[in-house]
């Protein structure tokens, strides 16, 4: 279970999103982007290993 | 709605592409963890969850095919009629992400209505400015009847959260209620 301030903090930034609806995408945008980003470039690299096909087969729950 | 290209993340572009080539074809909505995400939740996700009204095999190889023309494909499958046969209407998802390499996220979880709560959903999808989005949403009040009610995760009701926070002034608690008692009697 996550603590009080962990609340808090949604709270603040759900706050911060109904108050300021043309600035919060800006802020996300980076965050979001980076997620997929940073997998693409770990699954490239590790297609790129021995094994790394079947792995991110399995990883990826692929038939 | 004030709309800059340069705010639309990797899942926007993502999402807003598959939904204009399915919209074509059928009415569906987008729901669960992308809603919240699209309204600001900092926290990540490999999929986004769509539900479509139910097609018949010709039209799903329609829909399908465009999919495919446009740049997507789909995992589980290259042929229509399998994915017909044994994942849709055996009431299973499948899933599209973009056609590079190794099936790289995010991908779109499709999946037909399969009850009357999924049906209602549909009819009443909205459009929601807030997410600088142009694509069809399952209802506020839905989202958080189902995360509340019948995911239950630590995520999911942060999820609810979020929504609540946002929404508090415009949320229909009586539709919520309504919503969450089909739930208990349909899914539970």
């Amino acid at each position: 279970m996550r603590d009080k301030t962990h609340n808090e903090q949604i709270e603040r930034w759900a706050i911060y999103v109904k108050e300021n609806p043309n600035e919060w995408k800006k802020k996300v945008k980076p965050f979001i982007d980076s997620q997929f980003i940073k997998s693409r470039e770990f699954y490239k690299r590790l297609l790129k290993t021995k094994g790394g096909e079947d792995k991110l087969r399995r990883i990826r729950n692929l038939n | 709605m004030k709309r800059e290209i340069s705010d639309r993340t990797i899942l926007d572009e993502f999402t807003e592409d598959f939904c204009k080539i399915v919209e074509d074809h059928c009415k569906y909505i987008i729901c669960s963890g992308f809603v919240a995400i699209a309204h600001g939740r900092t926290r990540g996700t490999e999929d986004i969850d769509m539900i479509t009204e139910k097609l018949n095999s010709e039209r799903f190889q329609k829909l399908h095919q465009d999919l495919i023309n446009t740049g997507f494909i789909c995992i589980q499958s290259n042929d229509p009629e399998g994915i017909y046969q044994d994942y849709l209407i055996k009431g299973d998802s499948i899933r599209y992400v973009r056609n590079e390499e190794g099936f790289f996220p995010p991908e779109m979880e499709l999946k037909f209505v399969k009850d009357e709560l999924d049906e209602e959903q549909l009819i009443e999808r909205v459009k929601l400015p807030l997410t600088h989005l142009d694509i069809y949403f399952a209802s506020i009040e839905s989202n958080i009847a189902f995360k509340e009610e019948y995911l239950k995760s630590e995520k999911d009701l942060e999820d609810a959260r979020h929504l609540r926070i946002i929404y508090e002034e415009e949320i229909d608690e009586n539709k919520i209620k309504e919503i969450k008692e089909k739930i208990k009697g349909m899914r539970l």
